[in-house]
């Protein structure tokens, strides 16, 4: 097999040279501020402070993550107490969200994959749309109609409002997914005597594991990740989600910065995971779901 | 493709019923609402009035006072001061994102030992809370333990520390660079996918014609990824006009307004001074543009990928 966009069988020393300088720059770039978070999230703020700096911590502590665990007591406990409950609430938020868009998302991804309906075209145009708006303009109509339904401060609301920018994608996704699946498997489940929907659940679904995985990973993490909705609709203490809560404490004066790096790392750690676990399908999932109409 | 029979589009709306029923309640009817808002005197304190009537439930339509929210926002210097700064914050966005996850892309394009853990560890920004993002950068950047402020001053370079947000045209800049690091991988994606796709034989024809690398990639990979750049520049100009959490982190949109974007504008007169009326008509101004730049993204991905649409 040839090689791409370049000769790796005939480099000379001097291209390989520029190659493994710029490949070593490029991975400085991604993971350097990324580790040193951790570094300093096992530091002591006065080491941060020293000068001369040094990139190596003098001092290894776990001080940082035993107060935001609520395992020793210092003077901002009653916020660092917050994460673990905040961090709860992300979860189920997320889990909760990513099922429903598992269930509703993938089936109509399937519809659009397989079948010419009214509207087709439509539909699709309003859903990337959907995509592509700004969530914050629905922020306002979501706080006068949760007030309405009581569903202010609640996960509930958080699900909903979730589901209005998870969806759209989700159902791309799936869309571009099930179009590399061949309709010759699902024709053949028909003859064999599945009606459409058995077709479907018992012999496509089955085999769309990768499409499965992307959308999944790809929702839980927006919603993990999510800020501006939550630090909106959810303000009572106890109801919002990670992302405020290390938002709130990163404008106190009181919170030594290590021990916000502390929270930031271990709230960033669930999502890195998923994504650097599922990376082959997100990839796939992602880029097809981008480029394709 | 034959005509679809009666039964087969009865199947369609059944697959796709919950879905879009999902999305007419939680997007269409919410951005119904905010438009309501957006031409209304919005007063969060007032419970009485004209309301929709809902499953028992009052929802608030407040009174409609035509296009006077729209005038106060456009009336306000605050609005095109920062309808200017956020076309600055895109256009360079845009352009350092681009040119990054280009870069990046043709780096990771080579071949290489370690190649797919690079790959891995490429997700690794794109996958952080912009909250942590924010927080991160200021690990960096901040002025008293800030890491670069830190080696700068080992290596000699400065004498105390660079204030990197204390000065509104930094301040603005560095929110572009720290977007670009959180977006950028994404961008790399799309490229890479693009490179993927394109015939070795071109290489191999342009290598047999004496064709050096920088050729190559003048000639062969980047016109290749033509339609990849389009569709790269519309995503890349929504996420920049829609950016709003990073602010909130490291610049609160300061100092003074300087680096108030249209969105950071529309949020804080919003749910900081909670004028929905004003704040709806600002935020639906950015939603305008982002269904003018939908259309566009809809031709793209169309035209280029699938030719009989």
């Amino acid at each position: 097999m040839a090689t791409r966009g370049g000769s790796a069988r005939r480099r000379s020393t001097g291209s390989r040279i520029v190659l493994y300088v710029t490949v070593a720059a490029v991975v400085l770039w991604l993971v350097a501020p990324f580790a040193w978070l951790f570094v300093t999230s096992v530091s002591y703020q006065k080491h941060l402070l020293a000068r001369p700096f040094s990139l190596v911590p003098p001092e290894v502590t776990l001080d940082n993550y035993r107060m935001i665990l609520g395992l020793v007591r210092f003077h901002a406990e009653g916020q660092a107490a917050r994460i673990l409950g905040s961090m709860w609430n992300s979860l189920v938020v997320a889990i909760i969200v990513t099922v429903v868009n598992l269930v509703i998302g993938t089936t109509a991804g399937y519809a659009y994959a397989r079948f010419r309906f009214p509207l087709k075209t439509f539909s699709l145009f309003a859903l990337l749309f959907t995509r592509m708006l700004p969530t914050i303009v629905l922020i306002p109509a979501f706080f006068l109609m949760f007030r309405a339904f009581g569903l202010q401060n609640t996960l509930t609301g958080l699900v909903v409002a979730y589901c209005s920018f998870t969806l759209p994608f989700t159902v791309w996704i799936m869309k571009a997914y099930f179009e590399t699946v061949p309709a010759d498997l699902d024709k053949s489940a028909l003859v064999d005597g599945c009606n459409r929907f058995e077709a479907y659940y018992r012999v496509v679904l089955p085999v769309s594991g990768p499409g499965l995985v992307a959308a999944g990973a790809f929702t839980f993490m927006l919603c993990w990740n999510e800020f501006v909705v939550a630090q909106v609709l959810n303000t009572k203490p106890g109801t919002t989600t990670l992302p405020p809560v290390i938002a709130g404490m990163n404008g106190q004066v009181n919170i030594d910065y290590s021990v916000i790096a502390a929270s930031g790392f271990l709230g960033a750690l669930p999502a890195v995971l998923l994504v650097l676990i599922f990376q082959k399908y997100m990839v796939q999932g992602l880029t097809a779901g981008s480029v394709k109409g | 493709m034959v005509r679809p029979s009666l039964s087969e589009r009865a199947v369609a709306w059944w697959f796709v019923a919950p879905a879009l029923l999902g999305i007419t309640l939680v997007v269409v009817f919410p951005l119904a609402y905010s438009l309501w808002l957006s031409f209304t005197d919005v007063n969060l304190l007032r419970t009485t009035g004209p309301a929709l009537e809902l499953a028992g439930m009052r929802i608030p339509l407040f009174r409609w006072i035509g296009g006077k929210n729209y005038v106060q926002a456009l009336t306000d210097p605050l609005y095109w001061d920062s309808l200017w700064r956020t076309l600055y914050f895109v256009a360079a966005f845009v352009a350092e994102a681009t040119l990054v996850g280009l870069g990046m892309a043709l780096v990771l394009n080579e071949r290489f030992p370690g190649r797919p853990l690079m790959r891995s560890l490429l997700l690794i920004p794109w996958s952080l809370s912009r909250i942590v993002v924010g927080l991160l950068w200021i690990g960096i950047l901040d002025f008293e333990f800030g890491a670069l402020n830190g080696l700068l001053h080992r290596a000699g370079l400065v004498d105390g520390s660079i204030a990197f947000f204390k000065e509104g045209w930094s301040a603005l800049n560095v929110l572009v660079a720290v977007y670009m690091w959180n977006q950028a991988p994404f961008v790399t994606l799309l490229f890479l996918a693009g490179m993927q796709s394109i015939s070795d034989d071109l290489y191999a024809a342009a290598e047999v014609d004496g064709a050096g690398y920088w050729r190559r990639l003048w000639y062969v990979t980047l016109p290749a990824l033509r339609p990849i750049v389009f569709l790269v520049l519309v995503l890349a100009t929504v996420n920049g006009f829609l950016m709003l959490d990073l602010i909130y982190v490291l610049t609160m949109g300061g100092p003074g307004y300087d680096t108030t974007t249209i969105s950071w504008h529309g949020f804080k007169t919003s749910f900081t001074f909670f004028k929905f009326g004003p704040g709806t008509a600002i935020l639906y101004t950015l939603t305008g543009l982002c269904l003018l730049l939908t259309v566009v993204y809809h031709r793209l991905i169309l035209r280029r990928f699938e030719p009989e649409g």
